[in-house]
């Protein structure tokens, strides 16, 4: 498979990306060899390695610093963690660390110097190489004195007791004013250190931006290692990688998609002997790869979090989307407000009338065949979705490649057959509800068929389903139709927003449901031709509870109509309940008078379309009578201020008639 | 040498594991099948170690599609595991082989017959094979037919090429190889209206060294084998 040849051959065309996240707050495109780390302290050092100053980093994201590593330090964890080359925890840099009672990780406490020789090791080693840096040179320089803690004491960055220990954070009298070291760290042992470097003639100062830098450390990491046979990715002998990275859907998750410790299961045993013996990839194809993927899903992809172990939320499910060059891709999991938010500027009262949908989906089509020009016809699509069923292993449980035209030929077609007029639309700016056409985010559609406090799992699942009905086009599954429809159906457990969004969604569904089965598509408009039986039936419904209300409201009466009431025995036994809910339409019907004449009239027109014997038969209602109830009900609303002129002159006519 | 076989298989899932994913254990299959798996399929339905079985081509049949299933496999040192398996989901495939004497077995030598292999594997493509079959993995139960390779209608007809970066072809196992040696084999697949023609063993220049292995043919001659028979006597 070649998710990971994809995922490479991206960060090679990305790499004028390489340092940046292209979006604030988002995680960056890494180079090799180097991974993000939160600093805590930024000291500046002169070009031979004197001190110049020092300062509290309290921004997290003015923190983040791209560090080189190795790949045991990528992934260190334990008692004795192992050292990164540049810039790390005081422990490791500071030579005098331990005079000032600093403690050191429980690993290293018979050799507190432990962590400091092996840094000042790894760096000289670096900096003696042909591959030198000297500006990793001047920072050797510097630690070699032994000084740092010393340093940053007297430029009041650290602070000491009076016993000349570190202070404890109890102890620290708290200057409001100012933020000192305190704010990001609660014991000042645990500070993590980045280093700026003036050298007069640079401009770059920040080491964490200096690409000369980043090259220095690769070249001589990749030259401090063997070439071993064969990457199964490139199919060329390369440097074989025996750590690959993690946190690739969140940070702190630990779940890695290619792992290679493990002798304990019964995953190679047999043939191979070692898992080198079965598998290999190159250090650069996977860290290249890897760094490709953390950006992109950090960018654009879409994490479903589900609750874990006591109760702690954690990265599940997580769904990319992306060209191999760059382009912003619509993502499978946004729903048609998410593709055009232009919906948003759409006055909502006028937005979407019955009329308009067809107009507006087309808009939607135009924006989509607009991306579609601008991908071109050739790139490639890639989605990948993972998951994970333990904490350590990631696994990819889809995954597609598509031409960049069939991509969005499948996500216009979904969005055209799944379509429905919405009105849950949000705008968090003005504030403002809206409407729109199109069809729902995967996440509205797992809410409706499961309700709005769905289980994690349940819903993440539904999301994986509706998957393939988005980019295979595979049929969407009946009973996400049908439970879906039966929630939108018992509207007296629903809240009103509730009801109509889960009505709108199951709408949607249904009308793509019926396209996949009989190839036949539903108009969003009021068909009033239309002569099937469910359908009819909705629009009484919808007509009934239209004239209850009215008067209700005259009354200043708030409370539910008989026809909202009844719903769910209406689905289920239309003709008896239809009874009940005609009986107790009278006394509405002598409140208004007259004015009620047109809907009673719409009543008779629609139980003569009827069949005969379509409109006895007792049988349960399957969704199509939610169609017939939303169409109904969005022209009685729409067409309420004509209905009501009309009614006036109507009375005149029907006396006359 | 006339002894070219076609058939189908089939079946509701088929795994072939990518080697990336096999080692951390969340396995996760290739898009089409290997030639090692399909070298298998055919073994299954018949083998000798007379004969070499040589993949020409398979066809695939219908749309590649996939679908996980959670797994709880059981760990070497006790207890179970959790993982997360990606099959192909309703499989059909045709596939044309043929096979070849392997010639690293001076001891079969008599039994190079080619008519007599030829028309034991047609009957045992009739009856579904003498072992059972699966398609890629254990779990994955697999049902081999008659069919002329080609016949039907796939998917992928008139369907254009798709390519496939670097896959695992199959092993050379040493008695094959007749080396002490064990590799694994990789190519870069095509398939070009859902056809895939398979290049032999030979002709991949893409190999690991996996390990030293020898193999161990059993030193029995069969019946002419000195004292095997003794004391034994045919009833009338």
């Amino acid at each position: 498979m070649a998710w990971i040849q994809k995922l490479y051959e991206t960060y090679e065309a990305c790499s004028s990306m390489v340092g940046y996240s292209g979006e604030e707050g988002k995680r960056p495109l890494l180079p090799i060899c180097h991974i993000t780390a939160q600093a805590n302290i930024e000291v500046t050092l002169g070009r031979n390695g004197d001190f110049l100053r020092a300062s509290v980093i309290p921004d997290p994201h003015e923190a983040t610093t791209i560090i080189p590593c190795t790949e045991e330090s990528a992934s260190r964890a334990g008692k004795k963690p192992e050292c990164h080359p540049l810039c790390d925890n005081l422990q490791y840099v500071a030579g005098d660390f331990t005079k000032y009672g600093g403690v050191v990780t429980s690993g290293f406490a018979k050799d507190p110097e432990e962590p400091y020789r092996d840094y000042v090791k790894i760096l000289s080693d670096w900096c003696s190489s042909k591959f030198g840096h000297q500006k990793a040179k001047a920072i050797l320089n510097y630690v070699k004195k032994k000084r740092l803690i010393h340093d940053l004491v007297n430029h009041k960055i650290l602070f000491l007791g009076s016993n000349k220990k570190f202070l404890h954070k109890k102890e620290r009298k708290k200057d409001k004013n100012r933020s000192d070291i305190f704010d990001v760290v609660s014991d000042q042992g645990d500070a993590f250190v980045r280093w700026r470097v003036e050298i007069p003639g640079e401009l770059e100062t920040n080491l964490s931006k200096d690409n000369t830098l980043w090259h220095s450390w690769t070249q001589y990491y990749l030259s401090t290692k063997e070439k071993k046979p064969l990457c199964y990715v490139t199919g060329n002998d390369a440097l074989l990688s025996t750590q690959h990275p993690k946190y690739i859907r969140a940070k702190g998750d630990g779940a890695k998609l290619i792992s290679s410790n493990d002798t304990s299961g019964f995953t190679f045993r047999g043939r191979f002997l070692t898992d080198a013996q079965a598998c290999g990839v190159s250090l650069e194809v996977t860290q290249k790869a890897h760094n490709a993927l953390i950006w992109l899903v950090g960018r654009q992809g879409k994490v479903f979090w589900v609750k874990g172990d006591g109760g702690r939320k954690q990265p599940a499910l997580t769904v990319v989307a992306w060209a191999t060059s760059n382009q912003k891709i619509l993502q499978p999991t946004e729903s048609a407000f998410d593709i055009f938010p232009e919906f948003a500027e759409l006055p909502s009262d006028e937005a979407v009338t019955a009329y308009t949908a067809q107009d507006i989906a087309l808009k939607l089509r135009n924006k989509i065949l607009g991306y579609k020009v601008e991908i071109g016809e050739t790139k490639d699509v890639q989605v990948m979705a993972m998951d994970s069923a333990s904490k350590g292993r990631l696994a990819i449980t889809y995954y597609r490649e598509l031409k960049g035209s069939d991509y969005l030929e499948r996500i216009e077609k979904w969005h055209r057959e799944c379509a429905w007029i919405h009105n849950y639309g949000y705008n968090e700016e003005k504030h403002k509800q809206f409407s729109f056409v199109g069809a729902p985010a995967p996440v509205d559609i797992a809410e409706a068929a499961y309700g709005e406090r769905v289980d994690d799992k349940l819903k993440k699942t539904t999301v994986e389903r509706l998957l393939p009905c988005i980019i295979d086009g595979q049929p969407i599954p009946r009973d996400i139709v049908e439970s879906t429809v039966r929630r939108a159906s018992n509207r007296v457990a629903l809240e009103n927003w509730q009801f109509n969004k889960t009505l709108s969604i199951a709408c949607a569904l249904y009308r793509k449901f019926i396209d996949d089965k009989q190839k036949e598509n539903y108009s969003m408009a009021l068909d009033p031709k239309r002569k099937t039986r469910d359908y009819l039936y909705g629009r009484l419904l919808a007509i009934a509870d239209s004239l209850e209300n009215w008067a209700l409201n005259k009354a200043n009466e708030d409370r539910q109509t008989t026809s909202a009431r009844l719903m769910n025995r209406f689905a289920e036994r239309p003709f008896s309940t239809w009874r009940t809910i005609e009986l107790a339409l009278s006394p509405y019907k002598a409140r208004l008078g007259g004015k009620s004449k047109k809907r009673q009239r719409m009543i008779d027109e629609v139980k003569d379309l009827f069949e005969p014997n379509d409109f006895t038969n007792d049988k349960r209602l399957n969704g199509e009578f939610l169609l017939g109830y939303s169409c109904q009900r969005e022209f009685l609303r729409n067409n309420s201020e004509t209905l009501k002129e009309k009614e006036e002159v109507n009375e005149e006519n029907s006396r006359n008639n | 040498m006339e002894n070219k076989v076609g058939f189908k298989v089939y079946g509701k899932y088929a795994l072939f594991t990518d080697p990336l994913t096999k080692i951390g254990g969340e396995k996760c299959s290739y898009q089409i099948p290997t030639y090692e798996a399909l070298k298998g399929i055919i073994s299954s339905v018949y083998w000798k170690p007379t004969i070499i079985w040589i993949i020409d081509r398979a066809r695939v049949m219908n749309r590649i599609k996939t679908q996980t299933r959670n797994a709880k496999p059981i760990k070497y040192s006790g207890g179970n595991d959790l993982s997360i398996y990606t099959y192909l989901a309703d499989v059909e495939y045709q596939v044309q082989a043929h096979f070849e004497w392997n010639m690293h077995r001076e001891d079969m030598a008599n039994d190079r017959n080619e008519n007599k292999h030829y028309f034991i594997a047609k009957r045992m493509i009739e009856r579904g094979g003498r072992r059972d079959v699966f398609l890629g993995t254990r779990e994955c139960q697999g049902y081999v037919e008659v069919c002329k390779f080609g016949e039907g209608q796939s998917f992928y007809d008139k369907y254009g090429e798709l390519s496939f970066d670097l896959m695992f072809h199959g092993f050379d196992y040493p008695d094959e190889l007749g080396k002490d040696e064990y590799y694994s084999r990789f190519w870069r697949p095509k398939m070009k209206d859902g056809i895939i023609e398979f290049i032999r063993p030979e002709k991949c220049t893409i190999r690991k060294f996996v390990r030293p292995m020898t193999a161990h043919p059993p030193q029995s001659i069969g019946f002419e084998e000195e004292g095997l028979l003794e004391g034994y006597e045919e009833r009338s």
